[in-house]
């Protein structure tokens, strides 16, 4: 667990850091995702919703194409698939409360799980560990982002 | 792909009419929706150089422009009606950037192929 500008940014996760969005190995071969601490900060602090579209479930969402919409009163968006994958479920606790998507971003607030296509190569295109916390950091930086 | 018609018919004279059509806009196109945007009628004063940045939905918000922009950043195409820049005296160099300006018929043409939803 690692807290860069304020962020908790976890570094058993995988990130696609240009998007803001982490996936990691769940159980039956499946891959857990969601949106960073990151991505809660800059849509608002405080969400309206989160939609994983239906019509999408089942079938492959490529990644960095958009896989569910984040909607504050100050944002709205897509959350990117971080990797290439049928979507096998939406986590249906969103529906009553977005916020754990802020408040809990890589347990309880996860958006979707997916049944990856090539995980193995396609890892590789996002970071992970203490050196993907630092990428992370770097580009936080960058962007002058901050979570408090 | 599926395709979004957002006919805009909302104006300065209704402040709080005009952010939502441009938020659905930006959501569906999040959605991987393709999403065009026809302004008529008033909607087409929102594309007047300078008026969406004085138009408030809610006092103390963001202008319609922020909402405007952040569709055009979304990728939402946005299309005006010719016969309501007339009617408005608009001429196309009055317009803010990035708008094409079109007949009724391609409103009709667009519409076959997509869902249509009027504000």
């Amino acid at each position: 667990m690692a807290n860069v500008r304020g962020c908790n940014l976890p570094d058993d996760c995988y990130y696609l850091i240009e998007k803001h969005v982490w996936a990691k190995p769940a159980e039956g071969g499946l891959i857990r995702v969601g949106i960073t601490s990151v991505a809660a900060k800059l849509s608002g602090g405080k969400l309206a919703a989160i939609t994983v579209k239906a019509k999408n479930i089942g079938q492959e969402v490529i990644q960095g194409k958009s896989l569910a919409t984040v909607e504050s009163s100050k944002f709205v968006g897509p959350v990117p698939a971080p990797v290439t994958g049928v979507l096998v479920r939406a986590n249906d606790k969103l529906a009553n409360d977005p916020n754990i998507a802020v408040s809990d971003p890589y347990g309880e607030g996860w958006v979707a799980e997916m049944k990856p296509s090539n995980w193995d190569s396609e890892k590789a295109t996002l970071v992970t560990g203490a050196d993907g916390v630092a990428k992370y950091q770097a580009k936080l930086e960058a962007d002058n982002i901050s979570c408090s | 792909m599926d395709n979004v018609l957002i006919i805009m018919t909302s104006g300065p004279d209704t402040p709080r009419r005009c952010a939502t059509p441009f938020f659905f806009a930006s959501l569906a196109a999040a959605m991987d929706y393709e999403v065009t945007m026809f302004f008529t009628i008033d909607g087409t004063l929102l594309l007047k150089k300078g008026m969406a940045e004085t138009i408030y939905p809610k006092a103390g918000g963001k202008p319609v422009s922020d909402f405007l922009q952040e569709a055009k950043e979304a990728g939402v195409k946005m299309l005006a009606c010719t016969a309501s820049t007339e009617l408005h005296d608009l001429k196309p160099e009055d317009l803010i950037d990035g708008i094409k300006m079109v007949g009724g018929a391609a409103m009709w043409q667009i519409a076959e192929d997509a869902k249509t939803l009027t504000f």
